[in-house]
């Protein structure tokens, strides 16, 4: 934790290297091993950010339009919004995550991705499992465990085919040459283990074995905010703490710093599970200490505040300029705020106003995709074109895909937290009929339709250009190859 | 943190405390709770439900109502549960026993559903909900569920079903549609939700209004006022309302 150690103003420049490590390789080495593996875990995670896309829309039209093809069970409200949940956490989330973050390992690793077979099979049986759960939710086969919903059979799949995918990463990382292991590397241990810790336990005592009453209901939470906190939080932590010292060109001010954030996250966050439960049929020591763990998360966000901030002291315009950094701070910036609003919502003044509504979504909104998903995406812009030798064919789109995102996200967050306020205001006042309260959060939840439609298109932005891009490559580069195998060879010719 | 085992060690090891005090915690305090006789009544609470309301908890599942309805009821100072008429007093753990799982929800986009059997016990208002919620609340963001009913046409001389549902004056049925019969599924989903009752004595909480000076208070037992100030007789069973 010396000085010097991170006086390296690039984190994954090239470094002297661990003892006995091979020798130093370039980037564009480490990519071309890195490449189809990584495309493959792309492919499940956009595949599954545009059913996202399309079930979340349909969900919130059917949060004000109620007899919007109603006729048909499988996509009646209570199905198609978990179904959308789902698919955002382990349809998108968990496949992208592992894909930034092992071609962020193999970079600061300076080693090559080791393993990459395994990720082709796991990624196929991942992607499977959750084709599966998701199945089965639409047709009424939901555990009824919010944030668990696929049925049992499908946890072992699930299980296994993270196992598979997230392998390389480990044995990737330790192999490792460079001899630092840097901040954001930090944060992607904490995610990758984490997760597949919480998922058994959270899945195994919950669904698979259901404890008695409310105790699944609080397991269910435990897990909920576990992973909201390591994988998602996390991981734009990491994303965040790799990119923008590497394209400002500035090292992290304070390593220290980070360590104390980095433990406080990983150690009071999954403690503060409860923060989603609070006044219900719990013991009242499990709602304090959510809530004070929470506060206690706050501490690991001033932490980073601290460092970001001198980090990008007087860099203002340089940040805004480039798209990627662009997403970095918007990311690391709904960070903060999340890890502000989560503990300060749990304080009984508010909580008693905005609990059980919109906002609470809003909260979820602002980490799931404030912070991850600018993260994630920013880290796509960046990685792809490099992953696969290919320029983005029209750079116009990127910039406007942030624009899109950083609106979408912005007007999501905010529309869904001023609706909380209204609609628990509607609540607390015995005098208003129900519909009533309804007739005032519906603005709100319209207001929502717009944002995850404008979200959808941006990345359906995404999702044509690197097609686009991998039609261009296998016509650039597969074609003629296969075209020299179809080709009569010379002696062929002369006879 | 330059050691990768460390670090390893350092992320399991904080696992497994939040693990310990939020998961294994609960299961020693919780995990061994059983039904209550209740002192004034003499039965066990919560009872277990009848068949056709345990048949019905899977298709409240199944439809994920539990995205817009909540099933607890926050204690005072907490929200104004108890003054919407949710319930006579906060729900606590052992009132969840029977389920499997405990359908809490987590936004109130519709009214809370924790006593609904005690509020709104009337089978055919809550069928005629189900199958058009406009038809009983103008304006009600509630979506249809007409998959759960049988829209028939009636043929010449043919008599109504007598469990077909009854709208009200001016409803207007669909284009030949005679009489909608709700299926065996909407039944069983209406008899859940008859059995959705938290008792209202319960020796764990008290009542809001419940007077303090009695000298009775200070046993675990509810004051007997208590019994005549909230406790109708009908809400005192668990029984599901007989369609």
């Amino acid at each position: 934790m010396s000085r010097h150690l991170h006086a390296v103003r690039d984190p994954d420049a090239p470094t002297a290297g661990r003892e006995g490590a091979p020798a130093d390789v370039s980037s564009a080495a480490l990519d071309e091993t890195a490449r189809w593996p990584l495309t493959a875990l792309l492919g499940v995670s956009l595949a599954g950010l545009f059913w996202w896309g399309l079930f979340q829309v349909l969900a919130a039209i059917k949060l004000h339009a109620p007899g919007f093809l109603a006729g048909c069970p499988w996509l009646t409200y209570g199905r198609v919004q978990p179904v959308a949940w789902n698919l955002l956490v382990y349809g998108f989330g968990i496949p992208v995550g592992l894909m930034v973050a092992t071609w962020i390992t193999s970079r600061l690793s300076r080693t090559a991705l080791v393993g990459g077979a395994l990720i082709f099979l796991g990624s196929a049986v991942w992607g499977g499992g959750v084709l599966l759960g998701v199945l089965a939710i639409f047709s009424g086969h939901s555990t009824g465990v919010e944030g668990l919903e696929m049925p049992g059979f499908t946890v072992p799949v699930l299980f296994v085919g993270y196992l598979l995918m997230a392998s390389p990463l480990l044995m990737t990382f330790f192999t490792r040459r460079a001899t630092e292991v840097y901040v954001s590397q930090w944060y992607i241990l904490s995610a990758v283990v984490v997760f597949p810790w919480l998922y058994l336990a959270g899945a195994l005592q919950a669904v698979v074995y259901p404890g008695r009453g409310v105790l699944p209901a609080s397991i269910a939470s435990w897990f909920v905010h576990g992973v909201l906190v390591c994988w998602f939080g996390g991981l734009a932590l990491a994303v965040a703490l790799y990119f923008l010292p590497k394209l400002t060109g500035r090292p992290l001010p304070s390593r220290n710093l980070a360590v104390f954030g980095f433990w406080m996250l990983v150690f009071f966050g999954p403690l503060g599970g409860m923060v989603r439960r609070l006044d219900g049929p719990f013991p009242a020591w499990m709602s304090s200490l959510g809530v004070a763990s929470c506060s206690l998360v706050l501490v690991a966000g001033y932490a980073l505040l601290v460092n970001l901030a001198i980090l990008l002291r007087g860099l203002g315009a340089t940040v805004r300029a480039g798209t990627v950094t662009a997403f970095m701070a918007f990311s690391a910036g709904s960070f903060l705020l999340w890890t502000l609003l989560v503990p300060l919502s749990g304080f009984e003044f508010l909580h008693a106003r905005t609990g059980y509504t919109l906002f609470a979504a809003g909260l979820d909104w602002l980490v799931l995709w404030g912070a991850f998903g600018t993260a994630m995406l920013g880290a796509l812009y960046y990685i792809v074109p490099r992953l696969l030798g290919e320029d983005w064919i029209r750079p116009g789109w990127v910039r406007l895909h942030f624009g899109l995102a950083v609106g979408a996200v912005t007007l999501l967050v905010l529309s869904s937290l001023l609706g909380g306020w209204v609609q628990g205001g509607a609540i607390n006042d015995p005098s208003l009929e129900y519909v009533r309260v309804a007739k005032r959060y519906i603005p709100f939840a319209a207001t929502g339709t717009l944002a995850f439609l404008v979200l959808w298109g941006g990345a359906l932005l995404l999702v044509i250009q690197l097609k686009w891009m991998l039609l261009r490559r296998w016509l650039g580069h597969c074609l003629p190859k296969l075209r020299g195998w179809c080709a009569p060879v010379d002696s062929e010719v002369r006879a | 943190m330059n050691q990768g085992p460390l670090l390893f060690l350092g992320i399991l090891a904080s696992l497994v405390v939040s693990w310990s005090v939020l998961v294994l915690t609960p299961q020693f305090q919780l995990g061994d709770q059983g039904m209550v006789r209740l002192e004034d009544t003499g039965k066990d609470y919560p009872a277990s439900r009848a068949g056709e309301a345990a048949q019905g908890e899977q298709i409240y599942r199944a439809n994920g109502c539990q995205y817009c309805h909540s099933q607890f009821v926050r204690g005072p100072g907490a929200g104004n549960d108890l003054a919407r008429g949710w319930g006579a007093r906060r729900t606590v753990s052992r009132d969840y026993l029977r389920e499997t799982p405990a359908m809490l929800g987590s936004i109130r986009f519709g009214p809370d559903l924790a006593n609904i059997g005690a509020r709104d016990d009337h089978t055919g208002k809550l069928l005629l909900k189900l199958y058009d919620p406009r038809a009983v609340v103008a304006g009600s963001p509630m979506p249809r569920y007409p998959y759960l009913f049988e829209e028939r046409a009636l043929g010449e001389g043919e008599v109504p079903a007598a469990n077909a549902l009854r709208f009200p004056e001016g409803y207007r049925l669909p284009e030949g549609v005679d009489e909608v019969v709700p299926t065996r599924a909407a039944e069983q989903l209406v008899a859940y939700l008859g059995s959705l009752r938290a008792e209202p004595l319960f020796f764990e909480v008290f009542p809001p209004q419940a007077p303090k000076s009695e000298p009775t208070a200070a046993t675990n037992a509810p004051p007997s006022t208590v019994t005549t100030n909230v406790a109708p007789a009908a809400v005192t069973t668990n029984t599901p309302p007989s369609p």
